[in-house]
């Protein structure tokens, strides 16, 4: 229900003007400001949707060790270095040694060794797992990796994976002979290679080169030319594979009648493992809980964002994986105003709750009476404040316009118009259209007139949150400029609701902007572009934000159901 | 409502800082450490605490019960935590912000993780080694491993303390006041 602005990005479309906020579709072209970025070279608005996002770097989230993008394939996006993921609560495990004999209750034969004593472990310290659950121990504390990675390799699904790498090799070694051209897959190898590298290098051997004879190890008895080679295709071999289907189930949850045996015996539910345990293994698990295995911690990347257009960098993260800081930060908000919207009869209403909660601590708020006053209701017409904070070091003009919504020929959602109506012509919005100024940002000390402004609001402000409800100050206007302080200003506006409205209050606003550079000291994460160095050389810039004012509570039903908000 | 009758035993190897709020019918065992801003309340009926206990911050043990709350011995006591369990055994821990119901009875060698609620409807009791994790407090058995190094880090966390805290802080002695 609280108001907000959100800022419309046209998503590298050929229109700039946004759809008509009371359409569905139009909520995926609005975002908050702080999502938005800003790229320079095109002078445009560019969003998370349109942007074109790459890795700029892999790091393990537990040690925080930048893993070199080779090693990334390699290791399997998994880190290399102890670092373990508790399959129970997915918490890091840390290695931790055995306990000591235990002499009597509570008594030591021997002080601790610091080092402790084998076998080691990996514990959890959240859920308080131990790996000695499912059998692993280690003799040494420190190159866990290498030692898990024995186990890993001869796990069955391994094994059969690799079995069905060495079956289809030589089938499609003989189909890539046969085609004319063919940039030939990686996987033709001459035999299995458990080095990744000796095999890419295998592959590059084996490709095919125009002009040069193939080099092959096996004399072939069906030598590929191009009548042989349907028949080639069809000579495959069976695959016999190494473990029985119906004995497979017992290693992961192929179905069958192992699963089914488990779930007949069932004694408690927590002896399944839950989704979220399972999902991050390779391959499919047994269902038990008490199968599952620690996992080495997947890798996270660090991502870095471009311009589609220009395909400039907009983001830009530090190479470092503990800094959260960017080399490269071209966001919104150093570059657009940020507007924000409230409803001053909604600011008066939470004041006086808030108040009348504090007297009374135990009774429940009346919530009812809350709607009606704090929101918007049918008939009415409500001022709103918008303020517009200048991100700039230089003062700039703002131009508000609302956008015409053609509703003329808008339909209903077929129910007979009853329900959820687009409040169309329900609403009219009235806003200052002359142009106005905003002060640019500068440090907090040299503001001038500070003091004045703040003595100004601790006044407003205690009028509005104690005594009843009156005007709050005698405004000549409520529409126009209402303040300027620091480098926000305030204007106001005044929706009037129609008697039959209904829906939410929405409107699309043209905000644009022109702003001077006399000089030509750089903002925050600017390029120095040629036409800013030119003094008093104005440049333009326009984009269209959404306003959401809240939703209307229809007239005829405030009272029976203030919930239908 | 009564009025309570302050009456607190506390043993002289006992630490109990100046600034612990303490209220009703309180003994503290031998070797106890309370630190300051810690809270102790035996409201309705009397608390008795074991030996080697560590209470930290903000820690608020109530009883509201006319039966005696029975603590043992060296259980942990985190920052924030609050303690309404009428029986609770040795070696516990209570991490930061816990919160344990009057209608749980907890054994030993138990661990209630941070942040977790464990407010059952009817009255429940928590076996020993019994773990209780993460944001839904589910429960898990402990094996057991690693529970002598515990208890070995445990008595060298009050040893600590009791070096250290008479150092920073005005101790509370002996009776009354």
């Amino acid at each position: 229900m609280v108001s907000n602005v959100l800022y419309h990005c046209p998503c590298l479309s050929a229109s700039s003007v946004p759809p008509p906020p009371h359409l569905e579709s139009s909520a995926y072209s609005f975002h908050p400001l702080h999502t938005l970025f800003f790229c320079e070279e095109c002078d445009a608005v560019r969003c998370n949707r349109c942007v074109s996002v790459e890795v700029s770097g892999y790091y393990c989230p537990n040690c925080l060790f930048e893993v070199p993008s080779a090693s990334v394939r390699a290791e399997k996006n998994r880190c290399a270095r102890n670092c373990f993921m508790c399959p129970n609560c997915r918490n890091t495990l840390s290695v931790v040694p055995s306990d000591p004999p235990d002499a009597g209750d509570g008594r030591l034969s021997a002080p601790i060794s610091t080092v402790g004593e084998p076998p080691f472990f990996l514990y959890c310290n959240h859920c308080r797992w131990d790996s000695s659950e499912v059998g692993i121990t280690f003799e040494k504390p420190t190159g866990l990796a290498a030692q898990l990675q024995k186990l890993e390799d001869y796990a069955p699904e391994s094994l059969e994976f690799d079995r069905l790498k060495e079956h289809f090799e030589p089938i499609l070694r003989a189909s890539s002979l046969s085609s004319s051209s063919s940039v030939a897959p990686s996987i033709s190898h001459s035999h299995h290679h458990s080095n990744p590298i000796t095999a890419a290098a295998s592959a590059a051997l084996a490709r095919d080169i125009p002009g040069v004879a193939k080099y092959t190890p096996h004399a072939r008895s069906g030598r590929p030319s191009g009548k042989d080679r349907s028949a080639n295709k069809d000579e495959m071999p069976e695959y016999k594979s190494r473990l029985d289907i119906n004995h497979a189930s017992t290693y992961g949850s192929g179905g069958g009648d192992v699963d089914v045996e488990l779930m007949r015996r069932l004694e408690d539910v927590s002896e399944i493992a839950s989704l979220e345990q399972r999902w991050n293994y390779s391959w499919s698990t047994s269902l038990e809980t008490r199968d599952l295995k620690p996992l080495r911690i997947p890798l996270h990347s660090k991502r870095s964002k471009r311009c589609p257009a220009c395909t400039h960098i907009l983001i830009k993260p530090e190479q470092k994986a503990q800094s959260v800081r960017y080399k490269i930060k071209l966001v919104a908000a150093n570059y657009l105003p940020a507007i924000t919207v409230a409803l001053p009869h909604q600011i008066e209403m939470l004041g006086h709750i808030s108040a009348e909660a504090a007297k009374r601590s135990t009774k429940a708020p009346v919530d009812d009476d809350k709607d009606t006053r704090g929101g918007l209701q049918a008939g009415k017409t409500y001022p709103f404040h918008m303020s517009l904070t200048n991100p700039l070091y230089d003062p700039i003009q703002v131009r508000l316009s609302v956008q015409r919504m053609h509703v003329a020929a808008a339909v209903s959602s077929g129910e007979g118009g009853t329900i959820d109506k687009a409040r169309r012509p329900p609403f009219a919005i009235s806003i200052p259209t002359t142009p106005f100024s905003v002060a640019p940002f500068a440090e907090a000390w040299e503001y001038e007139d500070d003091e004045e402004m703040f003595g100004l609001d601790d006044d407003e402000l205690e009028a509005r949150l104690s005594g009843r409800e009156k005007e709050p100050k005698p405004r000549s206007k409520t529409v126009g400029i209402l303040e300027k302080r620091a480098n926000v200003t305030v204007v106001g506006g005044e929706v009037a609701l129609g008697k039959e409205a209904r829906g939410e209050v929405k409107f699309n606003m043209l905000v644009a902007y022109t702003y001077r550079s006399d000089d030509p000291a750089p903002s925050e994460g600017h390029d120095i572009s040629p036409s800013k160095k030119a003094a008093l050389e104005t440049k333009t810039f326009a984009f269209y934000t959404v306003v959401d004012l809240g939703n209307i509570i229809p007239k005829e039903e405030a009272r029976i159901d203030p919930y239908d908000v | 409502m009564a009025p309570i009758r302050d009456k607190f035993t506390i043993h002289s190897k006992a630490i109990v800082c100046q600034d612990v709020e303490l209220k009703g019918d309180i003994t503290i065992g031998s070797g106890t450490i309370v630190h300051p801003k810690a809270t102790i309340f035996a409201v309705a009926g009397p608390i008795v605490i074991g030996s080697g206990c560590i209470i930290e911050e903000s820690a608020i043990i109530v009883n509201r019960r006319k039966e005696v709350m029975r603590i043992g011995d060296d259980n942990l006591f985190e920052i924030g935590c609050r303690i309404e369990a009428p029986s609770i055994g040795f070696f516990n821990t209570f991490s930061t912000r816990s919160r344990v119901h009057h209608t749980v009875r907890i054994s030993s060698f138990c661990v209630i993780g941070a942040n977790c609620v464990l407010a059952p409807a009817d009255d429940d009791t928590l076996s020993d080694y019994t773990v209780v994790y993460g944001p839904s407090a589910e429960r898990r058995t402990w094996t057991g491993k690693g529970k002598i190094q515990e208890a070995d880090l445990r008595r060298k966390h009050a040893e600590y303390l009791r070096e250290m805290l008479p150092k920073f802080n005005r101790l509370r002695r002996g009776d009354g006041t």
